[in-house]
């Protein structure tokens, strides 16, 4: 007995470094992981059946907050994808215009390379240097992200599609965009280190520099559609391409333009990351996943600065010329089709349009082997499917027909940030700032007074 | 049942291991000079508070109110090779700045002492290794003198040919690296286009594409040979325009323009005290060309212009190195027309061994004059190898240029003075 | 070569020279006392006939007995190339007058004479070590100078040997028994 008393002790004692010690990483994971999701899983389950009804009952009764909730969700989650295309555009269009190819190994055209750069960035080392203050060390990208994402709340991507439409969104967007400066101050000071500093307090100076000429220049859109409102403005340029609004305020959109590439720190303004002075400006200490916070709320800054431009000058998710029609697509009744046509449309779909189109590859390409032309095949036939879904849902939605035209006006402001990009070189700290206050806050300010005046006198 | 198994195998993990030591290889110092970031939490400043040797480095490490020293490292974007910077600021106005050589130092002189005239020509390649044929060319020069050598016409021309070819190459670089700096991405990579060009015509010829050991004492390395030839005529044929699309890519850039105009000025009195040479002294007005102040090989023989201009700025070193691509395109196209026949290689013992003498030589290098002072004690090794390199001079005139500008006009000087860290630090 | 130069040379200079001017090739070259320098130097800038006004070159010589220090210069009014030889600083307490009241260029290219051979240039006011770490203890280029021994004691110095060249094993001989001399002429 007490030997078995001795022996169980020594098992109880030596079975776990001995257990453990001989799993692996990913076997150790696993066998912490799969109890608690386990565990998670019958718990969730347990509160679906006990809360569940209560909590419905709740969220029926406070739509706005469901909806609230979901549109700050899916513009968080509408980031990401945006600043991986982001970084594939930049990457790709700056290397054509500089005669070379760019990154076409991972994926298809290198299409995966956002990807990998996301992931490479997880898996960096996490430190601060000595002495940084580490609080707001961590902070600060979280700040600068947080700030450019919340400006997001306010664009409307398409008639119905706005995260919150409220009536003064514009004052919120130059609100929220104001409080980057507050992350790129806090990661220049935190840092312990003096290129840090140069960079942080140069990012500061420039956006205040360049933040009153902005608004300034808006306020004279602001003043023609007579409302803050995004929704309302984008309405008010409705029509055709002539009422929008860079036509009837070309000097604001000429200031409002350069100064939100100096707000969005891009080239010619990009100072405060001047890569070939004070080595990377506010973020020289940062890595790993803080230096991907920056990264990418520098993209989503490009993002919303060109968003902005589409909405307030060029008419936001109108259409350039009338479009009339929104195709009635009510004669197509999926549901009711029956089995037979369901069957037929997904054996085509699946079996028949790849090898139909593979046969084709195989014919008019050059010494594609049966595999990769299925494969292509069926690569084209996905293709041609969500092509057609798409364009369905461009004739019979118009949110869908809004979202477009809004997305190829914001890509067209962003491949034109990244071409300025790849052209042009930086301009100094004093020649900036002397830029902003010099010439384009006079010249906002007479445009002002202009507008306004215009506005008066047309209305009497 | 069966006895258990120990864990023999070591654990994967990494818990509860800490960093294997560094291996004590290094002597301990007690010199405050040498004592870096061994305290861990102190406040770094690039040079601790040591007593200052000279009356310069107190002048310079003494601290007024609002200025802070910023080490522009060694490694730096910028800083065309490693160059360490102590810049003294006063916000973003640069009050001074002290270079620090001596990161790519590799004692050639002293390897030269111990090399064969031979290995002399191949061990002076890498000191400016942007335009490798400007080193090999003094080298050859002055042991030619000791040895009274005679050499070839033909290889004369071929000197000159490849010479000026490369001297273009350096310049497009220079263009190129002139704009990255300034935060234009785009024109470095059409320099290395057309730099690639060339240096693959003459690795067709010499049979390296960058350190090229073609020059040989009493001529060259091989004759030309058609690969050579019809690359050069292909580039030849094109050269003149693509050169100036590349060029008028910033000339006539607005940005670039502001940021180089005005900027470190030099003027003529401080270039001729400073012993600056090349570009930067025409830039200031001192119409100095070693190939037509001390002509050597076939130079006077070749019809070119020296440009001159005289504002001394930025802009004005930049505008000069396009104005010599135009020069060395005519010269280049001369010797084509005037190409002697002939050998290409003096009649030379095996074994160099010099007569006992001394012989300096001077070429026009694409930075400036680059010289070689020979003393031989009649061995088969050089008893003193000096090399004199421009960069060396131009570097100097940065504290004096850069200061009163801001921290952004610092790497614009630095990079229209066009300093190859591997001849300055030799 | 140029014949004129050399009478103007000796019209000029001609008490200070300590040997006669040689010439050949294109080269012309004076041999001065160490403390001559700033005058004749000064002299060569300044007359109006010479007009040496380009500093080319001011390196150090060790010869196996004595240093030199050796100027180089140009001017427009010959077409030789001027070498001054500075001869006679013994190799114990090396000093010589710093050229940089003429050109201040020359302050880096002493600082370097001074870095590889430990001459001390009087009136540079920058005399530091310019390729070498500040602590380093000996002058490489001198021809007493063998690794390892003389190696400074710096976190930067390795621990192998590097090959002696030119010193012989035999420990009778002495340490001085290998180094190259060169014919003082």
């Amino acid at each position: 007995m007490r030997g078995l008393i001795n022996a169980s002790i020594r098992f109880a004692k030596t079975f776990p470094r001995e257990f453990w010690g001989r799993l692996s990483v990913p076997e150790r994971v696993a066998f912490l992981l799969v109890p608690l999701a386990m565990g998670a899983a019958i718990v969730t389950v347990i509160a679906i059946f006990w809360l569940g009804g209560p909590v419905v009952d709740f969220l029926g009764a406070n739509l706005p907050l469901v909806r609230f909730a979901v549109a700050g969700t899916a513009i968080l989650l509408l980031t990401v994808p945006t600043a991986f295309v982001l970084i594939y555009l930049e990457l790709k269009v700056i290397a054509r215009m500089n005669l070379r190819v760019g990154p076409n190994r991972v994926g298809p055209w290198g299409a995966a390379m956002s990807v990998i750069h996301g992931l490479k960035v997880l898996t960096k080392e996490d430190f601060a240097p000595t002495g940084a203050d580490i609080t707001i060390f961590t902070l600060a990208p979280v700040v600068t992200y947080m700030a450019s994402v919340m400006t997001l709340l306010v664009i409307p991507f398409a008639p119905g599609l706005i995260g919150q439409d409220l009536n003064v969104g514009l004052l919120y967007f130059f609100a929220m965009g104001g409080l980057t400066v507050v992350g790129l101050l806090m990661a220049g000071w935190s840092s312990f280190n003096k290129y840090s500093l140069l960079g942080g307090l140069r990012s500061a100076a420039q956006i205040i520099s360049y933040e009153i000429p902005l608004t300034l220049s808006v306020v004279g859109v602001i003043l023609l559609a007579g409302t803050m409102s995004m929704n309302r403005i984008v309405l008010a340029q409705s029509g055709s391409a002539f009422d929008w609004f860079v036509f009837k305020q070309p000097l604001a959109w000429i200031i409002f333009f350069i100064a939100a590439t100096a707000e969005a720190n891009r080239t010619p303004f990009d100072m405060t990351e001047a890569d070939s002075e004070i080595v990377a400006g506010f973020a020289t200490e940062y890595s790993g996943m803080r230096f991907g916070f920056f990264f990418f709320a520098e993209y989503v800054n490009v993002f919303i600065v060109s968003a902005l431009a589409a909405t307030l000058f060029f008419g936001g998710w109108t259409a350039p010329f009338n479009w009339p029609w929104t195709y009635n697509l009510n004669w197509f009744h999926p549901l009711e089709m029956g089995f037979g046509p369901w069957l037929a449309i997904v054996a085509f779909v699946l079996v028949v349009a790849p090898q139909i189109l593979g046969i084709l590859v195989m014919l008019f390409g050059r010494g594609w082997t049966y595999v990769q032309a299925s494969v292509l095949g069926a690569l084209f036939t996905l293709v041609a499917v969500v092509g057609l879904v798409a364009l369905a849902g461009f004739i019979a939605f118009d949110w869908v027909q809004g979202l477009f035209w809004f997305m190829f006006k914001t890509y067209v402001f962003v491949v034109t940030f990244v071409w300025m990009r790849a052209t042009l070189p930086r301009v100094r700290v004093d020649q900036l700032m002397g830029f902003a206050w010099k010439w384009l806050l006079p010249a906002s300010l007479v445009n002002l007074f202009v507008t306004a005046t215009a506005v008066v006198l047309l209305n009497r | 049942m069966p006895p258990r198994q120990p864990a023999s195998r070591p654990s994967k993990s990494r818990a509860g291991k800490r960093a294997p030591e560094p291996p004590q290889q290094y002597a301990s110092t007690d010199d405050p000079r040498v004592m870096l970031d061994r305290q861990i939490g102190a406040l770094f400043e690039p040079i601790p508070p040591y007593p200052t040797q000279t009356e310069r480095e107190g002048e310079f490490y003494t601290l007024r109110d609002g200025e802070m020293f910023l080490n522009v490292g060694p490694h730096h974007p910028s800083t065309h090779g490693v160059l360490r910077l102590v810049v003294k600021l006063s916000g973003e106005q640069v009050v001074d700045v002290d270079p620090v050589l001596g990161y790519l130092h590799r004692g050639v002189e002293k390897i030269c002492e111990n090399s064969d005239y031979y290995h002399v020509i191949d061990q002076v390649d890498p000191l400016e290794y942007v335009s490798a044929l400007f080193q090999e060319w003094p080298a050859v020069l002055s042991f030619e003198k000791l040895m009274d050598v005679q050499v070839p016409r033909r290889a004369e021309y071929i000197r000159v040919l490849t010479g000026e070819l490369l001297r273009i190459s350096s310049h497009i670089l220079y263009v190129g690296f002139y704009a990255l700096d300034l935060g234009g991405l785009t024109p470095i990579l059409y320099s290395f286009i057309e730099r690639d060009e060339i240096v693959e015509m003459l690795a067709a010829l010499t049979g390296a594409r960058m350190l090229f050991n073609y020059f040989r004492i009493g001529g060259v390395n091989g004759d030309l040979n058609h690969e050579f030839m019809s690359r050069l005529g292909d580039w030849m044929s094109r050269a003149a325009k693509e050169v100036e699309s590349s060029a008028t890519l910033l000339n006539e850039n607005e940005i670039f323009v502001r940021r180089t105009r005005d900027v470190g000025v030099l003027d003529r009195a401080a270039a001729l005290r400073y012993g600056v040479t090349g570009g930067n002294l025409r830039a200031s007005g001192v119409p100095f060309d070693v190939r037509r102040a001390h002509p050597y090989s076939v130079y006077p023989e070749l019809d070119f212009n020296i440009p001159t201009r005289d504002e001394g700025d930025s802009l004005a070193r930049y505008l000069i190195r396009i104005d010599e691509i135009r020069e060395s395109i005519k010269i280049i196209d001369q010797c084509l027309h005037n190409m002697p026949d002939g050998p290409v290689m003096a009649s030379l013992p095996r074994l160099i061994r010099p007569r006992p003498g001394r012989a300096w030589a001077a070429v026009e290098g694409p930075r400036g004059m680059l010289g070689v002072y020979t003393i031989s004690d009649g061995s088969d090794q050089p008893f003193r190898f000096r090399i004199h390199d421009p960069s060396l001079l131009n570097l100097e005139t940065l504290p004096a240029l850069a200061t009163g500008h801001l921290l952004a006009d610092t790497m614009t000087i630095i990079a229209s003075l066009d300093p190859v860290m591997g001849g300055i630090d030799k | 070569m140029d014949r004129t130069l050399k009478t103007r040379l000796e019209a000029r200079v001609g008490s200070y020279l300590r040997s006669p001017i040689y010439q050949r090739h294109d080269e012309t070259e004076i041999r001065i006392a160490p403390a001559d320098v700033p005058e004749v130097l000064r002299t060569l800038h300044d007359v109006v006939d010479l007009r040496f006004e380009i500093l080319a070159d001011l390196c150090g010589v060790d010869t196996g007995e004595v240093m030199q220090v050796v100027y180089h210069l140009w001017s427009p009014m010959t077409s030789d190339w001027l070498r001054i030889v500075a001869d006679g600083i013994s190799r114990d307490d090396p000093r010589a007058p710093s050229a940089t009241f003429l050109w201040i260029g020359a302050e880096w290219l002493e600082r370097e004479a001074y870095d590889m051979y430990g001459i001390v240039f009087e009136g540079n006011r920058d005399l530091r070590r310019i390729f070498m770490p500040p602590d380093y203890t000996s002058f490489p280029l001198r021809k007493d100078f063998l690794l390892p021994d003389d190696a400074a004691r710096s976190p930067g110095a390795g621990v192998r040997h590097v090959e002696r060249t030119h010193v012989s094993a035999d420990p009778a001989e002495g340490p001085e028994a290998g180094i190259r001399r060169a014919p003082v002429s």
